[in-house]
């Protein structure tokens, strides 16, 4: 995108037009719903309600950092917190694209309660090119079903607007930097969250687990790229794995959980490439997991680029 | 002056970024389905995506592709399983490959004058397919190949009509604005 201030001013422009009562948004303080946000609450102001749903399957700390985020940027927030409701519709859903469809279905049902509650007609969403693209459609293959797009029912009560549809990742965050917001460096953070890195059940109980691994990995690799041992890469986390191993930890045999690390390079997410992270960084994640987290046995590197891997493992 | 690409729709997942790189590079384009007909085809030039179609089985998916090549006479960069159809198409073969590809792989130009102008003999490409072409049509010129593929690239011997088995469309690929740059020039030297 070469016209950036062209872009922002056709898109406010056509917000003002297309929406004419109250619209909610779903954001989840990522880059594309809060940009969308922005672009919205710059168009029709108080006519817009934004809604953040805790699912229970985001970072940690990522709950109340958000809502101050939105609320700092002059938001009307409605804060939802569905944690229970979500963990009751995943329990016993292994299958990945079943646990997708489920969270889409959802985050639906509570933006239609919410929408309800402020009489809304309009439903507002930060889908982006790759999130209907891997969704798959006519002759397009499913890769994977976006919460954005594959849950979404038939026949919606609300109309959808979708104002950054034909951007990539990268063209958002320059739509970002140009409203001066702050998330537009954020790294990017699936819309079912936590969910789709815990395989096999995401109980409350394993996604915790998973939570403090990925709250490690995140905080090693930017220390090491604050030091310049290596780039920011585009993305980087952990997984969950749901196949255990044996160890040994203090004399005594432990059998436990496998976390992955995944880091990988990317512009856009529709290519990526395993992120060179130095040995000694990955070996003190290895460390600091394995030690503080009594769960898991084993810490394990992914080198699979995109294709033939997809960047998240679900 | 201004020149249109389309894009004509054969199911990829970079479908939309092959419209995107063309956007990018200042070019008027649109996504159009492989079931548009060839008299509605405006275009001054044609991509034709990739997709999950298979070449030995699924020919019928890619729609009207054999009529953008015989009726339309303008230059076509087609990519993947739009590649692997044109080589079908004009006498040569495709079908599962021996070492399919995906991921990272290095290319080697032989034909360095024309979609590789101004490039190294040897860069990084993102590729992604299960079938290739197995024999050069005839009439065609092989451009260039990788370890385990013998054609990543092919151009007719007369008309612009350019096959790549990677995805120059790909952030990945090395080059990609390059490629683009040099087919949208075969574009503009067929509409002077």
């Amino acid at each position: 995108m070469k016209d950036v201030a062209g872009f922002v001013n056709q898109s406010i422009e056509k917000l003002m037009k297309d929406i004419e009562g109250t619209a909610i948004i779903a954001c989840s303080g990522g880059v594309d719903s809060t940009t969308a946000a922005a672009l919205v609450n710059t168009a029709i102001g108080e006519r817009l309600v934004t809604v953040f749903v805790d699912t229970g399957y985001l970072r940690k700390g990522e709950s109340e950092r958000v809502q101050e985020l939105l609320k700092g940027m002059g938001l009307n927030l409605h804060f939802v917190d569905a944690s229970d409701e979500f963990y009751k519709a995943l329990r016993g859903v292994t299958d990945p694209e079943r646990k997708r469809k489920i969270i889409g279905g959802m985050f639906i049902k509570v933006f239609e309660r919410e929408a309800e509650k402020v009489d809304a007609d309009t439903l507002i969403q930060g889908t982006i090119a790759p999130d209907w693209i891997e969704s798959g459609g006519q002759l397009r293959d499913v890769i994977k079903s976006h919460h954005n797009v594959g849950g979404l029912p038939e026949e919606m009560k609300m109309r959808l607007v979708e104002p950054l549809r034909d951007l990539y990742k990268d063209e958002v965050r320059k739509v970002a930097r140009h409203l001066g917001l702050e998330i537009a460096e954020r790294q990017p953070f699936p819309g079912p969250g936590l969910a789709v890195r815990v395989l096999g059940e995401a109980t409350r109980e394993r996604t915790t687990v998973l939570r403090e691994a990925c709250a490690i990995v995140e905080e090693e690799i930017e220390q090491a790229a604050e030091r310049g041992d290596c780039e920011i890469p585009w993305q980087y986390f952990a997984v969950l794995l749901p196949v255990k191993s044996v160890g040994v930890r203090g004399d005594v045999r432990s059998y436990g959980e496998t976390i992955v690390v995944r880091a990988v390079g990317s512009l856009d997410g529709m290519t990526a490439s395993a992120s060179p992270i130095p040995h000694p960084v990955l070996e003190r994640i290895g460390i600091r997991i394995t030690n503080t987290t009594p769960e898991v046995v084993r810490v394990v590197y992914d080198v699979t680029h995109k294709p033939p891997g997809t960047i998240e493992w679900e | 002056m201004d020149i249109r690409i389309d894009v004509v729709d054969n199911g990829g997942q970079w479908t939309h970024r092959e419209w995107r790189m063309l956007r990018d590079l200042g070019i008027d384009s649109e996504i159009i389905p492989n079931t548009t007909a060839a008299a509605e085809i405006t275009a001054d030039g044609l991509v034709l995506s990739g997709g999950a179609p298979r070449i030995s089985s699924d020919i019928p998916k890619l729609g009207l592709t054999d009529k953008y090549l015989d009726e339309v006479q303008i230059p076509v960069l087609a990519i993947c399983v739009g590649h692997q159809y044109m080589a079908i198409h004009f006498g040569g073969e495709a079908g599962p490959a021996r070492v399919p590809e995906y991921g990272k792989a290095e290319i080697i130009i032989t034909e360095p004058d024309d979609l590789f102008k101004g490039l190294p003999e040897r860069f990084t490409i993102w590729v992604s397919h299960n079938d290739e072409v197995t024999r050069l049509p005839e009439g065609f010129i092989n451009l260039a190949y990788s370890r385990d593929c013998a054609v990543q690239a092919m151009k007719h011997e007369e008309r612009p009509l350019y096959g790549v088995q990677f995805h120059p469309e790909v952030e990945h690929t090395e080059y990609h604005y390059e490629i683009f740059t040099n087919f949208i020039e075969a574009v503009t030297g067929s509409n002077p």
